[in-house]
């Protein structure tokens, strides 16, 4: 209860109010939120107690909490770099570093992922950015599938949780890679741009740069989080009712494994830093399948999902994922038969 | 979303996070070395949302024209920030507990692969539990010879003739990841703890006819919840 007032107390102050600029809305939110949340505070507490005694409902919230708390560090370096470049950068100027042909842009930027440290929350934001100050959708969407697989954070927890099998790691990068570019190049040839929900709001233009900064970084929070929610709370819901025993009764180490492993991946929502260590763990399937966990998990599950049709669409995160799930568990396959 | 519903979110997040990872509860959800990130982020967030609802009101802001125009669009879903914000506020979701272990994979310590050193002969040694189950794994669990070892868990349900298992998670990242290493705990008199109490047992390993990983028990001490409930 104790940090609730804190909102409470500027809200309140009537005086600067009285004194704002004509430019400040009359309505404010601030006071009505405030008091909601401590009725609901007041009401809600004995429900909640009570659910949180039944053991489904408490490891449902405890995932949830956990999910939402490991990404909005993330969440956070990610807006941090999207409201920089839409604060600091020139506009056109990234555009400009990449190369002119679309072709060529688009591996260019996936191998620009390998910059961004951190797991997929984050690059959601910066690759909505990327496409509102004009880069080619297809290479902010390489950039996006990219960056939360080859980072060096996640390829160095890889190459600790499968130890003594360096073939892990470069299968992973360069599966991870390909898919990348295999989506960048399809959006380029079948890809519609209307597809993409335009985004409304346009910080970019005017007034000073740290308002553009903070205003930004705001909104893009606020998005991206909301969405993250969503997604949070999904991944838990199907944790806490599919046991994943249910998994090891299909394992295998045909096509068919390379699939159940994919869909695993897409159900459970992992952290790109973490899933490694799942897949170490998952002895029962092929070095192969296990690939394919990882090259799917980054790239495609309920939490990106949310996060994605938040930021681009619900038609647009529909078709991508569909199209990016069968692209990387074709690129985990191939990489996997040559290399492990 | 208006401006100060906006300012008013991104703050509350943001203290959410700060009062996680000040009063070490962030534990229960995450791995421990994610507190100080925690901090900083919620920080951050504390930070962007106090001139938000400083800008709302009036202060230091010139024309207000960066912001006079885009209230109220796409960033509506910003609201449902606050679900895990009340949730936290008015409950502690508690750490992962028994429901989940034989529904989340168990650990699998032979890929891992390890091999031990013999424990030193005589001095009672503290160890977790994955420890436990991969010198197990390792040559039938050779290396612990006679010496005692002591293990904290919690009383995990099982259909077992002899005995109890106690079970800890590892995670990797977050409670979503985790997966439990498991031991039955032999040789104690009197009835079973309940579940998802936690224990302290001390005993010496004790070879099993099934795999599960043994430890045959002398002392067992009902402990409170560990502050880091991970291993």
């Amino acid at each position: 209860m104790r940090p609730v007032p804190t909102p409470a107390s500027p809200s309140e102050a009537p005086p600067a109010a009285d004194a704002a600029p004509p430019g400040r809305r009359a309505r404010g939110a601030g006071l009505p939120l405030v008091t909601a949340l401590i009725v609901a505070a007041v009401v809600l507490r004995p429900v909640l107690t009570g659910l949180l005694g039944h053991p489904a409902v408490a490891n449902w919230a405890t995932v949830f909490v956990a999910i939402t708390v490991q990404a909005l560090p993330f969440l956070v370096l990610g807006v941090a770099v999207s409201a920089t470049i839409a604060a600091f950068v020139p506009p056109g100027l990234i555009a400009r570093l990449l190369p002119k042909r679309p072709a060529l842009a688009v591996p260019a930027a996936a191998v620009a992922g390998a910059a961004l440290p951190g797991c997929e929350c984050g690059s959601v934001p910066v690759a909505a950015r990327l496409v509102s100050i004009g880069v080619t959708p297809a290479a902010a969407f390489a950039f996006l599938l990219s960056a939360p697989a080859i980072n060096p954070v996640v390829l160095v927890s890889t190459a600790v949780a499968f130890p003594g099998r360096p073939a892990m790691v470069v299968a992973r990068f360069l599966a991870s890679l390909a898919a990348s570019v295999v989506m960048g190049l399809l959006w380029i040839a079948l890809g519609r741009d209307d597809l993409i929900t335009p985004r409304r709001t346009r910080h970019g233009e005017d007034g000073p740069r740290l308002s553009v900064f903070l205003a930004t970084a705001q909104h893009d929070f606020l998005q991206a989080g909301g969405f993250l929610v969503i997604g949070a709370g999904t991944a838990a819901t199907l944790q806490t009712l599919v046991p994943r025993s249910v998994v090891d009764s299909v394992a295998g180490t045909g096509p068919l494994s390379l699939l159940v492993l994919g869909v695993l991946a897409v159900v459970v929502a992992l952290c790109s830093e973490a899933d490694a260590f799942v897949a170490a763990g998952l002895k029962q399937f092929s070095l192969t399948a296990r690939l394919a966990f990882l090259v799917v998990g980054p790239m495609v599950d309920v939490k990106l999902f949310a996060l994605q049709a938040g930021t681009f669409g619900t038609r647009f995160a529909w078709r991508f994922s569909l199209a990016t799930f069968v692209v990387a568990v074709t690129c985990a396959g191939l990489v996997g038969w040559w290399l492990l | 979303m208006t401006e100060d519903a906006r300012a008013t979110t991104v703050l509350l997040v943001g203290a959410m996070m700060v009062r996680l990872a000040l009063s070490g509860a962030y534990a229960k959800y995450v791995r421990t070395g994610m507190g100080d990130v925690l901090l900083v982020a919620g920080i951050l967030l504390v930070g962007l949302g106090l001139v938000g609802v400083a800008r709302a009101l009036g202060f230091g802001r010139g024309t207000g024209g960066a912001h006079g125009h885009d209230h109220d669009h796409g960033d509506r879903a910003g609201w449902l920030l606050l679900g895990p914000v009340l949730a936290l506020l008015l409950v502690t979701p508690p750490a992962l507990g028994s429901f989940g272990v034989g529904r989340s994979a168990a650990v699998d310590v032979s890929s891992s692969g390890r091999t031990f050193d013999p424990l030193p002969a005589g001095r009672t040694t503290p160890m977790t539990l994955l420890e436990f189950d991969e010198r197990t794994a390792d040559h039938g669990g050779a290396s612990f010879g006679t010496t005692p070892v002591r293990l904290t868990g919690f009383v995990t349900p099982a259909n077992d003739r002899t005995g109890f298992r106690i079970a800890r998670y590892q995670i990797a990242c977050c409670a979503a990841d985790a997966v439990a290493a498991i031991v039955r705990v032999t040789g104690t008199t009197g009835r079973s703890p309940i579940r998802d109490q936690w224990v302290t047992v001390t005993g010496t390993f004790q070879r099993s006819a099934d795999g599960v990983p043994e430890l045959r028990a002398t002392s067992l001490t009902e402990v409170p919840a560990p502050r880091d409930p991970y291993e």
